[in-house]
């Protein structure tokens, strides 16, 4: 098998034991790899209903054909998972040499599942698989555990994914970090401190076949050239903090819990005045020619790595205006391996909370406020005070602390809203109330169409459900070849350039029209988990806040969304989808898409 | 810019009294752009301005011009007494200070001197190690400190900023709007005033850039790789009255060369990079129209991510 391995490895945490097993190709061929290959497993591997905190919860590290064939962006590797922030699937993606060492090791995916009997680390070498005490580790950050174990083990190529003291404590919205990056969202790492795994440890030398290595160089090499050009200028010159200033000035830029979209202090924060003022390195994942990570000086002399997502909510999310202050506030999140977007938004939604009195005042939180932001944030990774409460996520908290607080909860199924105001770009809107891991930016980019002008971005319309669906079907094969979504303005025809490029790899006679079709394909296996788990309608929804006020400042002031238009664009969603009025998924929809259950 | 209406509210000073030693013959009068220095000066501040206020020596020869005009006391006092008596006739709260020899005035920095006033008495600009106090903002009210000035011959403006709620307005601040200080060019000399001249017919820093009746004026603010390059968020042009965004694109290359080839080319926008009217609509192609008062956002085709 070209591009493939055509196995996984299952770990059994509980009784220490490993198999591997045979990936047939239909089912390669089927969902690709990274997102689309992890959430097939997950289908099969998940016992129905089962509690995300469970060890029977399948945790899937997925790999992906593109994997390791020197196309430039490709370097990632999927977590697939049931969330425990939003009782649906968590996919989430990271990146850099340890997506490389996951296709060395001779797999294209690792299902873990069990419970270790105490806390422990996972060593792959090659085709030896150890289960190694990490009682040291506790404790540890990220990468503090990565140099730690690379020295226990004596090799410095040892590449370690990893959770922090937050995903130990089973803060549901904790992170796997590895070399500084991320798989964020959706608590993938408190799924992994609840089987008290504390790393992954990769060691391998098996190489990755390709059918036509001239014709995969060829297409490589027009890629590679392309993404050095002007079409990724903001990712090389800036990185994704460059948006902060755009949103702000387009009335975008969720401020203080999303009273406004607006920050009277976003010039202090844009990713202009940072480079000018505390840039310190550029850098980027392995194998990557954007090199889109920006590292800046932070108060304490180290270097932070910084995203729009991570500015946004640490800073105008919370009305901070300091970037020193959002730079540490990210170090610690960072450090305790937390997602900054859900950080944020909920201690957004506690400094609401806390300045409308629903909180208990024996911590104070309140907007604008750095002691407050930088003493919580510890406080949630050890589940401290009301960082217990604060470490079950926005939704959670809210519904224990009632008295309508809830209104101010904002999140889609359990999971935080990212950067992008929904009144002022009406199919983002949509993208996020659809989404099947709740409010995502990843998953779809809706926000796409609003900011391209083929569409009304503060006009909402039945017509956006096919937008929408067609972008969540496109992020669905990105996210399963894997190419980043930095080089995707680099293709003029996704799909067929996508094609070709599969093709060469694997062999395969493959089409645009089967890359798109795969594409629909997982989405559909996507929301057909949730539905087993127990989705009901009323989850394709957005924040109360949301419909009931309207945008107060900048170029949208007096911006809103009603019920009835978002209901309205759910309803053009799901016809376009196929699906039924209520958002189910005929037996026809599945047969024609070859999903079998 | 909103800062329209500031402006309406303002007078515009324009101090011509000066001896005119070096150059040899009366500055005010010396040929600008077809029309005498002082003619222009007006004639381009009168668009912004609700109120021009020319201040001239008691028998300085002028050409008709239909501001008020007030006449020094005393010929060749200095700038103090043409500020003092600039303050004494205008009938706005807030003035806006020149001289008639500095043509390159820059709307986006006077507008952000006007902007800072609300909070204070003199807005000033520091420039390469100097106050620029004829380039400044000063409320009305700190007239009668001037006048004791006079009649203590303190005959330096700077004198007068200790005494009341000052603001500076630094080097790198002014850089925003003006990256190369054109604003405080002046003509002292016959080759000051050779060189202005080949600049202005160049056509690279026609900086009060204003809504005329021939033309319009449009705003374009910078984000992102654009901004970094031009060291300026926002820049205003003055283009035809029939201007599409190829008018806007070609404007701005003019006024910032550096944008040329990384940002805009000679078919207008890059690959990766579009505009936003006004935050509403984003268009690329170079014959959309565009309207006085527009703001034009210049920003990377791929928001997001």
């Amino acid at each position: 098998m070209y591009g493939f391995h055509g196995r996984l490895l299952h770990v059994d945490l509980s009784n220490g034991q490993s198999f591997w097993h045979d990936l047939e190709e239909a089912r390669l061929r089927a969902f690709l790899g990274g997102i689309g290959l992890g959430t097939s497993l997950l289908y099969d591997y998940a016992p129905p209903g089962v509690d995300p905190f469970s060890p029977a919860n399948p945790l899937i590290f997925a790999s992906a054909p593109l994997v390791g064939t020197g196309l430039t962006t490709t370097a990632k590797f999927a977590v697939v998972t049931k969330s425990p922030l939003t009782g649906f699937i968590a996919d989430s993606l990271s990146s850099s040499y340890f997506a490389l060492e996951l296709k060395r090791v001779g797999i294209d995916a690792l299902v873990i599942t069990g419970r270790a009997a105490g806390m422990t680390y996972i060593f792959i070498h090659n085709d030896k698989v150890e289960l190694r005490s990490a009682a040291h580790l506790r404790g540890k950050s990220p990468v503090e555990c990565e140099s730690l174990i690379r020295a226990e083990l004596g090799t410095a190529t040892a590449r370690v994914a990893a959770i922090g003291k937050a995903g130990e404590n089973k803060v549901r919205f904790a992170t796997i970090s590895n070399e500084g990056r991320h798989a964020g969202r959706g608590g993938v790492g408190a799924v992994m401190g609840s089987k008290n795994l504390k790393a992954v440890v990769l060691r391998g030398d098996h190489a990755t076949e390709v059918a036509d290595p001239a014709g995969v160089e060829t297409i490589a090499g027009a890629l590679r050239e392309r993404s050095l050009g002007s079409l990724t200028d903001k990712y090389r010159k800036i990185g994704t903090v460059a948006n902060l200033a755009v949103f702000n000035r387009l009335a975008t830029l969720p401020t203080r819990n999303f009273q406004q979209s607006t920050f009277d202090d976003a010039d202090a924060l844009s990713g202009e005045s940072l480079t000018e003022n505390n840039f310190s390195r550029r850098h980027g994942c392995a194998a990557c020619t954007i090199q889109c990570e920006r590292l800046f000086k932070a108060l304490n002399g180290e270097e932070q790595r910084l995203e729009y997502e991570t500015l946004f909510a640490l800073g105008p999310l919370c009305g901070i205006d300091n970037p020193d202050v959002v730079l540490r506030a990210a170090q610690l999140c960072d450090h305790y391996g937390m997602d900054t977007i859900s950080a944020g938004g909920t201690v957004a939604w506690a400094m609401e909370c806390s300045e409308r009195g629903l909180l208990p005042q024996t911590q104070k939180l309140r907007f604008g406020q750095a002691d407050d932001l930088l003493a919580i944030i510890p406080a949630i990774a050890e589940r401290r005070g009301l960082g217990a409460l604060l470490a079950e996520g926005s939704r959670r908290a809210a519904i224990e602390v009632g008295n309508a607080s809830e209104y101010w909860a904002m999140h889609v199924k359990g999971l935080e809203l990212p950067g992008y105001e929904p009144r002022s770009l009406k199919t983002m809107a949509l993208g996020l109330a659809v989404s099947p891991r709740g409010a995502c930016h990843n998953r779809s980019g809706a926000y796409e169409a609003d900011f391209s002008g083929d569409v009304d971005r503060l006009q909402a319309d039945p017509g956006r459900g096919a937008i929408v669906a067609a972008s969540e079907d496109y992020a669905a094969v990105l996210d399963s070849l894997i190419v980043c979504k930095f080089l995707r303005k680099c293709f003029s025809d996704f799909y067929g350039e996508g094609a070709a490029l599969l093709s060469k790899v694997t062999g395969w006679e493959c089409s645009g029209a089967e890359l798109k079709r795969i594409g629909e394909r997982i989405h559909n296996l996507k929301k057909l988990f949730n539905l087993r788990e127990g989705w009901r309608a009323a989850d394709d929804w957005l924040p109360e806040r949301l419909l009931s006020e309207t945008l107060p400042t900048g170029v949208a002031q007096g911006a809103g969304l009603s019920a009835n238009e978002l209901r309205q664009m759910i309803g053009g969603y799901y016809r376009a989808r196929g699906w039924d009025d209520n958002g189910f998924i005929p037996d026809e929809k599945l047969n024609e898409l070859g999903i079998s259950l | 810019m909103d800062d329209h209406r500031t402006i309406a509210d303002a007078t515009a000073v324009v101090l011509t009294g000066g001896k005119s030693s070096r150059m040899g013959r009366p500055k005010a009068l010396l040929p600008f752009d077809g029309e005498p220095l002082i003619a222009h000066i007006v004639r381009r501040l009168g668009r912004v301005f609700a109120e021009t206020v020319v201040v001239a020596a008691p028998d300085q020869e002028l050409p008709t011009l239909l501001v008020a005009l007030v006449r020094d006391q005393v010929a060749y006092q200095g700038p103090v007494s043409g500020i003092y008596h600039g303050l004494k006739a205008a009938t706005k709260e807030v003035c806006f200070v020149t001289s008639c020899d500095a043509p390159f005035l820059n709307l986006s920095l006077i507008s952000h001197l006007l902007s800072q006033i609300p909070d204070w008495d003199v807005v000033v600009p520091f420039w390469q190690e100097r106050f620029q106090p004829l380039h400044a903002v000063y409320r009305r009210s700190v007239a009668p400190l001037l006048h004791e000035q006079l009649e203590r011959n303190e005959l330096r403006p700077i004198s007068l900023y200790p005494k009341v709620r000052t603001r500076e307005i630094h080097e790198g601040e002014v850089r925003r709007f003006d990256p190369e200080g054109l604003s405080f060019l002046n003509m002292n000399t016959p080759e000051d005033y050779q060189e202005a001249v080949d600049r202005w017919r160049s056509g690279k820093s026609s900086e009060l850039e204003i809504n005329g009746a021939d033309g319009i004026s449009v705003s374009v603010e910078l984000f992102g790789v654009a901004r970094l390059l031009a060291k300026t968020k926002s820049v205003s042009l003055s283009l035809p009255q029939d201007a599409t965004l190829a008018s806007v694109f070609s404007a701005l290359t003019e006024r910032l060369p550096v944008l040329l080839g990384r940002i805009i080319n000679s078919d207008g926008l890059i690959a990766g990079y579009t505009c936003n009217i006004n935050g509403l609509d984003f268009v690329r192609i170079p014959s959309a129209k565009v309207n006085s008062g527009d703001k034009i956002f210049i920003l990377s085709a791929d928001a997001g991510g």
